[in-house]
């Protein structure tokens, strides 16, 4: 992962591609806005090389941040830092790689199906999903919960176990077509995270050749921790931007808001608190651009996952008291923060984060790296 | 198994002190977790620049030090990779 810097050349260029395709679509679902992007090159040129690198995905972050719902912005995050990523990742039969250049077009939607109905998602080691592997075929069984573009999809990326043993060699994935025979989809009842197709799947002997596997059996846990630091990443410089849309509209709220004579930004107490979550605000960016310049590794990652949920909801439920009852109207940051608590449960709860940050505590008193 | 390997290991081993790592260590016993064994997986194939065949990913790969530098071995790391230990 590199460092994120002042916007380079390619960065502008792809930041103007950004726009004009955004620009095409306006208010969009997740699928139009998927196809919009990947017209424009927008999601080939995120790819291009070795590692998306974070300038690019904190444009495409703050960008889509700016225009649409947290649940549309999570169909496309998702997809961007964890599922493309993972589909495109070493040696891949014609088929994965069809989809994977499909999905490059903005032609095919992607969901990435790891929470299992069977465990916590916090320990995947316990899944139950299982893929009985036959010389030609692959058989699922199972079931996933709270899986973005569930209900969206055209094809689902499923982490199952081939083998009972509790350890990260039991794993695979399984690219599963959407229309796949033995495959129901369920929404998720709730009314947040609109635009997301958030939903759960099961899989009754769901039959497929072995040229839907994605990556070597074994390989499943493995390819998902090379490419987690991206995701947990992505969530930070999402976060970063939501954090900075919202306090600039609080900001504006509390300069117009009048307080005892004069406004509410007048107000030295407001100014503190606000002043609080700016701090709060850095923080997460101040943690980015250390996992974007250090070794992007998993303890880091957690330490970023666990800090973000917490300063972003630091952030949202002051702007939400700052702002007043104003908060809970239509597209109000009461909503938002209602929603974005999500940042500490999905990809990684903040328990299990804290408990693997324990686990590395001596590693990350070791001082400076 | 080479110095190297041993130097790789020991890090992520962290109830193994001092102490002499051996064939016959139990690597779980001496702390290697789940999430650890990723990275282990990952440091091997960076250091030696191969890829563990899909036959020997396995927890008995991971069981032991021997296990998994036989596993090593297996993939076209030869003896002049370090000087042998044991
Ligand atoms: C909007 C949304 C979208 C999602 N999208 C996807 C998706 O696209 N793909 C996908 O696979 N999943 C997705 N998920 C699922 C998400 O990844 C899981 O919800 C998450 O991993 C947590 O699992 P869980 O809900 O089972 O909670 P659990 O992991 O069971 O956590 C429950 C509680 O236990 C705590 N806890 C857990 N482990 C420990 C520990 N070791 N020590 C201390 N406390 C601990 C947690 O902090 C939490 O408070 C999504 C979830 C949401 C809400």
């Amino acid at each position: 992962m590199t460092a994120i810097s002042d916007p380079s050349p390619a960065v502008t260029d792809f930041r103007r591609a950004l726009v004009d395709a955004l620009d095409t679509v306006g208010d969009a679902t997740g699928r139009e806005l998927w196809c919009a992007l990947g017209r424009g090159g927008v999601l080939a040129a995120h790819t291009a090389g070795e590692d998306p690198r974070a300038d690019r995905l904190r444009a495409l972050l703050t960008e889509l941040d700016a225009r649409y719902p947290l649940g549309v912005v999570l169909s496309v995050c998702v997809q961007v830092a964890t599922a493309l990523p993972i589909l495109l990742h070493g040696p891949a039969s014609e088929h994965v790689a069809g989809v994977g250049a499909a999905a490059l077009r903005g032609e095919a939607m992607l969901a990435l199906a790891a929470t299992d109905s069977a465990a916590s998602g916090s320990d995947l080691m316990d899944l139950g999903t299982t893929a009985v592997l036959g010389e030609d075929t692959v058989v699922l069984d199972g079931g996933k919960r709270w899986i973005t573009n569930a209900g969206t999809a055209d094809h689902l990326l499923v982490l199952a176990r081939h083998r009972p043993q509790r350890h990260f060699t039991s794993f695979l994935w399984v690219l599963v077509p959407a229309d796949a025979p033995g495959l129901t989809v369920e929404p998720a009842d709730g009314s947040m995270f609109a635009g997301s197709g958030v939903g759960h799947l099961s899989f009754d002997a769901v039959t497929l050749g072995r040229d839907h596997l994605v990556g070597a059996p074994g390989r499943g846990l493995a390819t998902f921790s090379r490419h987690i630091a991206t995701e947990r990443l992505a969530g930070g410089l999402w976060a970063g931007a939501m954090c900075r849309r919202v306090l600039t509209d609080t900001r504006r709220a509390l300069a117009d808001k009048p307080l005892h004579g004069a406004t509410a930004w007048d107000n030295d107490a407001v100014r503190q608190r606000f002043a609080r979550c700016l701090v709060e605000s850095r923080r997460i960016d101040a943690l980015c651009a250390d996992v974007c310049g250090g070794s992007g590794g998993l303890v880091d990652s957690m330490v970023l996952k666990a800090s973000v949920a917490d300063s972003l909801d630091r952030v949202l439920g002051e702007c939400v008291q700052l702002i007043g009852a104003d908060a809970f109207g239509a597209g109000g940051v009461a909503r938002l923060r209602a929603e974005a608590a999500m940042f500490g449960v999905a990809g990684g709860a903040t328990g299990a984060m804290l408990a693997g940050v324990a686990d590395h505590a001596d590693d990350l008193l070791g001082g400076p790296r | 198994m080479d110095t190297r390997f041993v130097t790789m290991l020991r890090p992520f081993l962290k109830y193994a002190g001092a102490n002499e790592i051996t064939l016959d260590s139990s690597l779980r016993d001496l702390g290697l977790d789940s999430m650890q064994a990723v990275e282990l997986l990952f440091a091997i194939e960076d250091t030696y620049q191969v890829s563990l065949p899909d036959e020997l990913l396995t927890d008995t790969t991971f069981a032991t030090a021997g296990n998994l530098w036989a596993a090593i071995e297996s993939s076209g790391v030869g003896a002049e990779a370090g000087a042998k230990l044991c």
